[in-house]
């Protein structure tokens, strides 16, 4: 009984030594066969994620039929700007890298469009830092492969004043040292000052993202820029968010840029640091009605443009 | 074994360049005019008119004033590629109006280009096979951002070529005296093509000095100490007036009755003469060393006799030639969301964006190929590995160098990582070489597996070489010609590679895509600003049809009409002050490759 069990164990295993001798050499063909299927079938794919005009056009449509004052769109991906072509003027459009973290502090609603058929969207990114404090409001629609998605921003809080829409009664001056205060004089749409040193508003980028601040040119001979907001209401807390603009930022071997915030509620000091990209922020306690002023002095102005966002924030709702 | 390959290969590897000629010729039109060629484009026209100049006052042509006024210009670069760039614009548009003035440019560039399909297929196709040149030569030239460079009347893919025929002709050169002159007359084309090329001997000496070696008798390796001698005495000299003079001073000094000329020609002239000497001595081992000798002896003297701008200043302007290239400005670069400005720069850079820029049924051949090269390669090391994967030898060693050599050199640290792939394009064809290999046997063990008779293995190997190539083929076509937004597969695409964060784009030639829409929708004399296109790429655009003659370039947005800016991270706030500039955050149109903006197109509201 044993020898053909013995002999179809040989012819077996033979046939087993013979299956695993023809994979082996068939692996490497069979291997680029494998590979280049999923190369053809990835490009094949591909275009299934790409939203047709249409498809914008009926979240534009969609959009313009639902938006309220103070929403926002974010993108998701950050990148898939193409969506701009196609969005109301009136209904700001945010995508910038680093966007899933922007707390869109000014925006209760924010209307997030998505693509996540897209290879390599960043959802980690986007649960990490876009959903905590934010609760979808509504059902997703689709558009091909869009999902628009509203959400209620738990970050947002009413802005009571922005220093740029104050812009027309700012007081501005230059101080020290040693000296006393110089006046800055309007001209046009800037305020331009003594020692080179000037206040406007524009758009500008810090670390890639587009922001319409207060855009500061320190004065030179370490001297200080103090910028006066005389009327303030009274606020549940000043928020100070101040960056150096484009690639001014990274450059090494640069001085800090010194913040002083005063208002009823006292100072608030900063500072960005040399060759600190982005936004240094800062938030003062509940403030009563007066003046906000904040003081603004770096040993390298020539470099150190600097781009201010200064808003009085009232309760989170 | 004979390293000549078979007639029927020759043959193959000219069909081969021939057809890479005419394609390129075919499909340059749309290809725009990235920020040097139109440098280049200038350079060449000038410098076709000092060579006319030549022709005609030949005594005022040949004076320094004249030749510092006519190569002052781009005097970064060499001379060849631009010569050969003016000569052909010069013939094919100014004289015959045969083709537009860009294609008159690109023409030798296409023709560079395309030896190098043809090269790695004669040398492919002798070391394992017909079939594994023949996928050797398509897999390199298949892949979307060789495509692309392939095109352009720039110095990047021809010093590929370079590189790689002068390797090729050493190698043949050491079984075949005749190539010898032959190699060294290629070195001097390589270094008048590009300063990459300066790393030639470095990478080549170690081969020819081991194999004079080991085939030398006993009197050819006292030469071959000497000539060692010679050489390290010779660099005990230059070190000694370094210590004395200093680097500026060994310049300065460096006239032609002067202790360095001495070195120099003491140099040349002991080397030479031991050279003959091991030609008589020991003529098998003077057969391997003859292409260095070649090498030195040509090179430096077609170098120098190609490039007038030499010719009055060898010295100073050299010393300036290299001192540019070794002190080159840093560009700023998108690698996995951080912009890399300065130094130092990410060790696996060269090697990740490779992997993510190929294709990915070419990447996986090219690194096996080259895992497999490395391993047989060290297999002559470790016998351990040796018996396991087998022994590489003096040609596994001399393709798995050149195949790592600029990518390796590139990564380093503090080497300058702008550019794309196009700073290691010469380690490419290597690599596509050990792809061949590896399809080759990947072809040969399923005809082997499905037992089939030697026709129907061609027919399966040509099928299963379709396959393999056919993903690199549509993703070429897909993407030509925004050659520099290429990304494979493994990184998703291009709408993948924006998502992971890396460079979009460079070099500005895909404001192609927005130039028809600009042409039909600007007023006349609009002003426009093309962010990144320069002066020269605004007017070649204007001379070659692409863009209307009437419109105008302006430097910013704050003059402009219309604003085409090109999406780079580090360019944001170019964007952000055209809508400052114009009032305005809705583009009118753009260039969307697979979702991703490349240009933005923004128009002044009411222009």
């Amino acid at each position: 009984m044993l020898a053909p069990s013995a002999q179809d164990g040989k012819a077996s295993g033979a046939g087993v030594n013979e299956t695993a001798h023809r994979l082996r050499t068939a692996a490497p063909a069979l291997a680029l066969m494998l590979v280049a299927l999923y190369g053809l079938g990835f490009q094949l794919q591909l275009p299934r994620a790409f939203p047709s005009d249409a498809d914008y056009r009926g979240v534009a449509e969609a959009l313009a039929a639902a938006k309220a004052p103070g929403d926002v769109v974010l993108l998701h991906p950050w990148w898939t700007e193409r969506a701009r072509l196609f969005f109301p003027a009136d209904l700001p459009v945010v995508g910038y890298l680093g966007s899933t973290a922007d707390d869109l502090v000014a925006h209760p609603r924010i209307w997030v469009l998505a693509n996540e058929r897209l290879p390599r969207t960043p959802d980690a990114d986007f649960r990490r830092n876009f959903l905590p404090d934010r609760t979808p409001v509504g059902e997703s629609r689709q558009f091909g492969p869009l999902t628009l998605t509203a959400y209620r921003n738990g970050r947002a809080r009413p802005v009571l004043l922005s220093a740029i829409d104050a812009f027309d009664r700012l007081e501005v001056s230059v101080e020290g040292p040693g000296g006393s205060p110089q006046p800055c004089q309007r001209s046009g749409s800037r305020i331009l000052c003594p020692s080179d040193a000037s206040v406007d508003v524009a758009w500008h980028e810090v670390l890639y993202q587009p922001v319409r601040c207060l855009f500061v040119l320190p004065p030179s001979g370490g001297r200080t820029l103090a910028i006066r907001v005389p009327d303030a209401p009274a606020v549940d807390a000043l928020l100070l968010e101040a960056g150096i603009t484009w690639e001014h930022a990274w450059l090494p071997g640069r001085a800090e840029v010194q913040l002083r915030l005063d208002s009823p509620a006292g100072s608030l000091h900063d500072r960005i640091p040399g060759a600190h990209e982005g936004f240094v922020r800062g938030e003062s306690p509940a403030s009563g009605p007066g003046p906000w002023t904040l003081r603004i002095q770096t040993p390298n102005p020539q470099d150190r443009k600097v781009c201010v966002r200064l808003r009085g924030l009232g309760a989170a709702r | 074994m004979s390293r000549a390959p078979t007639p029927l290969d020759r043959r193959i590897a000219l069909g081969l360049g021939v057809i890479a000629f005419f394609v390129l010729w075919a499909t340059e039109r749309p290809v725009g005019f990235v920020r040097d060629e139109s440098v280049y484009f200038a350079a060449a026209e000038q410098f076709a008119r000092w060579w006319s100049l030549l022709f005609h006052r030949p005594s005022a042509a040949l004076s320094d004033a004249v030749i510092t006024q006519a190569f002052d210009f781009n005097h970064e670069h060499p001379m060849l590629m631009k010569s050969l760039f003016g000569w052909s614009h010069a013939i094919f548009h100014q004289t015959l109006g045969w083709v537009r003035p860009a294609a008159g440019f690109r023409l030798p560039a296409f023709a560079v280009a395309a030896l190098i399909p043809a090269l790695i297929h004669a040398w492919g196709s002798v070391l394992w096979g017909r079939r594994a040149g023949l996928f050797a030569a398509l897999s390199f030239f298949v892949v979307p951002r060789h495509f692309f460079h392939s095109h352009l009347a720039c110095f990047d893919m021809p010093v590929a070529t370079m590189w790689l025929l002068v390797v090729y002709l050493f190698w043949r050169a050491e079984e075949d005296l005749r190539l010898a002159p032959w190699t060294g007359l290629a070195f001097g084309l390589a270094l008048a093509t590009k300063h990459n090329a300066f790393f030639l001997p470095v990478v080549l000496t170690p081969f020819g000095v081991l194999a004079a070696w080991r085939i030398a008798g006993e009197e050819g390796r006292r030469v071959l100490v000497r000539m060692g001698e010679v050489a390290v005495g010779f660099l005990a000299y230059v070190a000694l007036l370094l210590a004395v003079l200093g680097r500026d001073g060994l310049v300065q000094s460096w006239q032609l009755l002067s202790p360095q000329t001495f070195g120099l020609v003491a140099l040349v002239v002991g080397l030479a003469l031991l050279a003959l000497r091991l030609r008589a001595r020991d003529p098998a081992a003077f057969v391997k060393l003859a292409p260095l000798v070649a090498m030195g002896l040509l090179g430096p003297v077609v170098f120098y006799v190609h490039w007038p701008w030499l010719w009055y200043h060898p010295v100073d302007r050299l010393a300036w030639y290299f001192d540019f290239h070794a002190t080159h400005v840093h560009y700023a670069w998108t690698y996995f969301n951080v912009v890399l400005r300065a130094p130092p720069f990410p060790l696996l850079y060269v090697f990740v964006v490779t992997a993510l820029t190929l294709p990915i049924s070419l990447l996986l051949p090219m690194a096996a190929g080259l895992v497999r090269s490395v391993l047989l390669c060290l297999g002559d090391i470790v016998p351990a590995l040796g018996r396991r994967f087998g022994r590489g030898g003096a040609t596994e060693w001399l393709l798995a160098v050149n195949a790592l050599w600029s990518i390796l050199l590139i990564s380093h640290p503090s080497v300058p990582h702008f550019g794309g792939v196009k700073h290691w394009l010469p380690s490419m064809p290597f690599l596509a070489l050990l792809a061949g290999r590896e399809f080759d046997r990947a072809a040969a063990g399923l005809a082997s597996v499905l037992q089939l008779a030697p026709r129907r293995a061609i027919a399966v190997s040509l099928a299963l070489g379709a396959v393999v190539l056919l993903p690199a083929l549509t993703l070429t076509v897909h993407v030509h010609p925004y050659g520099t937004s290429a990304y494979g597969e493994l990184a998703g695409g291009i709408p993948g590679a924006a998502s992971l964060g890396l460079q979009r784009q460079y070099w500005s030639n895909n404001v192609t895509g927005v130039l028809p829409w600009i042409d039909a929708n600007a007023r006349s004399g609009a002003r426009v600003w093309l962010h990144e296109v320069n002066g020269l790429s605004f007017r070649d655009y204007q001379r070659n049809d692409m863009l209307r003659k009437d419109v105008m370039p302006v430097g910013g947005p704050e003059d402009a009409d219309l604003a085409a800016i090109q999406y780079h991270q580090e360019f944001r706030e170019q964007e952000v002050l055209v809508w400052q500039a114009f009032g305005t955050t809705i583009p009118s149109m753009g260039l969307y490759l697979d979702e991703t903006p490349q240009v933005v197109v923004y128009r002044r509201p009411g222009r």
